[in-house]
């Protein structure tokens, strides 16, 4: 651990990023294993251990880049301050969608499934979408670009309200509660999930005090 | 976030030449003490004696040591600077060796300060406070149990000067350094610099001293800068390295690295007290890094020994080092008497955090109050 002082490597902060990048990358494993299980019909209980595990390994991830953003700030003064916050609101984003990982599955040992479902080739489709925003979200991290990040913003917003629009058809609707109500709390995660993807980029992108919000601070994304 | 193509040749090249620059500035440090040591020496016998009479008691060498380090906010500093006296053969080694001890106390100021921003929030100040303390706890403990034993047996000043003359040759001869010799011709052009001036004597002595006093300090400065700098990256990924997994020793030479690389124990120590505030190291695994940090601000001293004439320089460059292994000896080996530092620290960190005027008593009368008081006495 000592020596750890005299090697070559990366600065405190390209070791975090490098970090945050594998837990966004352990998040959509949880994500695609649940979406897969509530979409297929398959047994929940063939993936709720290795979804509890790496939910576990996200939240230990979690509190270990606390402690180095504190390390990083002790040592190395205010200059980073501005993404070391950045950095603390986006693992939670991470860790948050880890959560809403689980609670997708929590749908299919419910007894949900949309196997059989007649909308279940436009789920798979969401979920394809979903999925792919998490590596997107991965490569711009690592190497960001305004244009990609706007446009992958812009996308994701369309994409929130697309759910946010079920959502509210659902509540309306006068189909079957068995039907209605397991369609909106999916389309409630994925709203979600899609925020925090969204709010993971913008840390790499806005200003702290207008992350969040859109139109520069007007509207709060984070919680509706 | 990721730095793109050039930047990090741009980073590579700023670190080679902050590289050269912290080789320039040991050169100036060096200079800075050789011309305080030429300085002393062209003031008179008298007024030499005159200077340091006051210094003969061993109480009064400890509050000077514990003031002058306050003062500078830097034991690297006040310690070269003994060495300097001591190489010029106005301050003997065993004056010297409180004054060394004093320093050791003093240098804690700065981390005690420190803790004190985090005032506001009670937790996070207890803690920060406690690993802040730990460190005068285990210091002023330190010289409680080895002054009386050094002014007794003289083991301390013994042991040192064993090791000085197993290296440079014994005691009253005049050692050749290199780098002495490497530095003679600048201090001549400084003292060549006053005498056009106009000054002589005594005068001329105290314009050495004071222009070595402050290339001393302002040397020693900038080389910490520069080096926590340099070594930023290093630091962050080795202490995450031994965060939440090593004490003992790990942590122990982590504090040594840091602080020979820094060339400050208050920049090791300081760092460690918002961590421990935070609550991301613990105040048993700070401890040790404390007293890492105690060994490695010794090499300061030892550097500033190579730009003097004398073995008794090193002698006493070496008590600094000999004195901090000794104290971890005696108070970090034995468990139960390694928790008596923690103990004193965490209950102080109790009461400051209730009665947060306490906490500025605590620094004011342990670091100004205490020694002025004390001098006063003695003088």
């Amino acid at each position: 651990m000592v020596m750890e002082f005299f090697r070559r490597g990366d600065s405190g902060l390209e070791r975090i990023e490098s970090r945050i990048i594998s837990m966004l990358g352990d998040a959509r494993h949880s994500f695609d294993l649940a979406a897969n299980v509530v979409l297929s019909g398959g047994d929940p209980g063939l993936v709720a251990g290795d979804i509890r595990d790496t939910d576990d390994r996200i939240n230990q991830t979690e509190q270990e880049l606390r402690s180095e953003l504190v390390v990083h700030v002790a040592v190395q003064g205010s200059t980073d301050i501005g993404t070391v916050l950045g950095y603390t609101l986006l693992i939670k984003k991470i860790e948050r969608i880890g959560d809403q990982a689980k609670n997708i599955l929590d749908l299919a040992f419910e007894g949900v499934s949309f196997a059989d479902a007649p909308d279940v080739a436009e789920l798979a489709a969401h979920h394809q979408t979903v999925s792919a925003l998490f590596g997107e979200a991965a490569e711009l991290l690592s190497a960001p670009d305004q244009a990609a990040i706007d446009d992958y913003r812009h996308r994701a917003d369309e994409l929130r309200h697309h759910f946010e629009d079920k959502l509210r058809g659902y509540m309306h609707s006068s189909e079957p509660g068995s039907e209605v109500v397991p369609r909106a709390i999916l389309y409630r995660y994925l709203k979600r999930i899609v925020a925090n993807l969204a709010g993971v980029l913008t840390t790499a992108s806005e200003p702290l005090q207008h992350q969040d919000y859109f139109d520069a601070g007007q509207t709060d994304i984070d919680d509706d | 976030m990721s730095e793109g193509p050039g930047i990090g040749e741009q980073r590579e090249m700023r670190w080679q030449v902050r590289a050269v620059v912290v080789v320039a500035l040991i050169y100036l440090f060096l200079i800075g003490v050789s011309a305080l040591e030429a300085g002393i020496k062209t003031m008179g016998a008298d007024t030499q004696e005159q200077l340091f009479a006051n210094v003969s008691n061993p109480l009064a060498g400890l509050f000077v040591g514990i003031l002058g380090t306050v003062l500078v906010q830097s034991s690297s500093a006040s310690t070269s600077v003994i060495v300097g006296l001591v190489a010029s053969g106005a301050l003997g080694v065993d004056d010297a060796v409180p004054m060394i001890m004093g320093a050791n106390i003093g240098t804690t100021v700065t981390n005690t300060l420190v803790s004190l921003g985090s005032m506001r929030q009670t937790n996070e100040f207890r803690r920060a406070f406690a690993a802040a303390t730990v460190h005068d706890f285990f210091n002023v403990l330190a010289v409680a149990i080895l002054l009386p034993l050094e002014l007794i047996t003289g083991w301390l000043s013994d042991i040192a000067g064993w090791i000085s003359e197993q290296l440079v040759g014994s005691a009253g001869s005049d050692w050749k350094s290199p780098v002495k010799e490497w530095v003679k011709e600048p201090v001549g052009w400084l003292s060549d610099f006053w005498e056009w001036v106009g000054a002589g004597g005594n005068g001329l002595g105290v314009l050495l001293v004071i222009t070595g006093l402050v290339i001393v300090v302002a040397a020693l400065t900038l080389i910490t800068t520069n080096m926590r700098t340099l070594v930023a990256d290093r630091m962050e990924r080795s202490l995450n390295a031994v965060l939440g997994r090593g004490g003992g020793m790990v942590a122990m030479m982590l504090g040594l690295v840091i602080t020979v690389a820094v060339q400050s124990s208050s920049i090791t120590t300081s760092i460690l007290v918002p961590m421990a505030g935070a609550g991301v190291i613990t105040l048993r695994n700070a401890y040790p890094v404390t007293l890492g940090a105690n060994v490695g601000t010794t090499i300061t001293a030892l550097l500033a020994a190579l730009a003097a004439s004398s073995p008794e320089a090193l002698t006493v460059a070496l008590v600094h080092t000999v004195f901090n292994i000794s104290g971890i000896l005696v108070l970090y080996t034995i468990p139960r008497v390694r928790d008596i530092p923690i103990i004193c620290a965490e209950t102080l960190a109790r009461v400051a955090a209730d009665h947060r005027s306490w906490a500025v008593a605590y620094v004011v009368g342990v670091f100004v109050v205490v020694p002025v008081a004390g001098l006063a006495i003695l003088n």
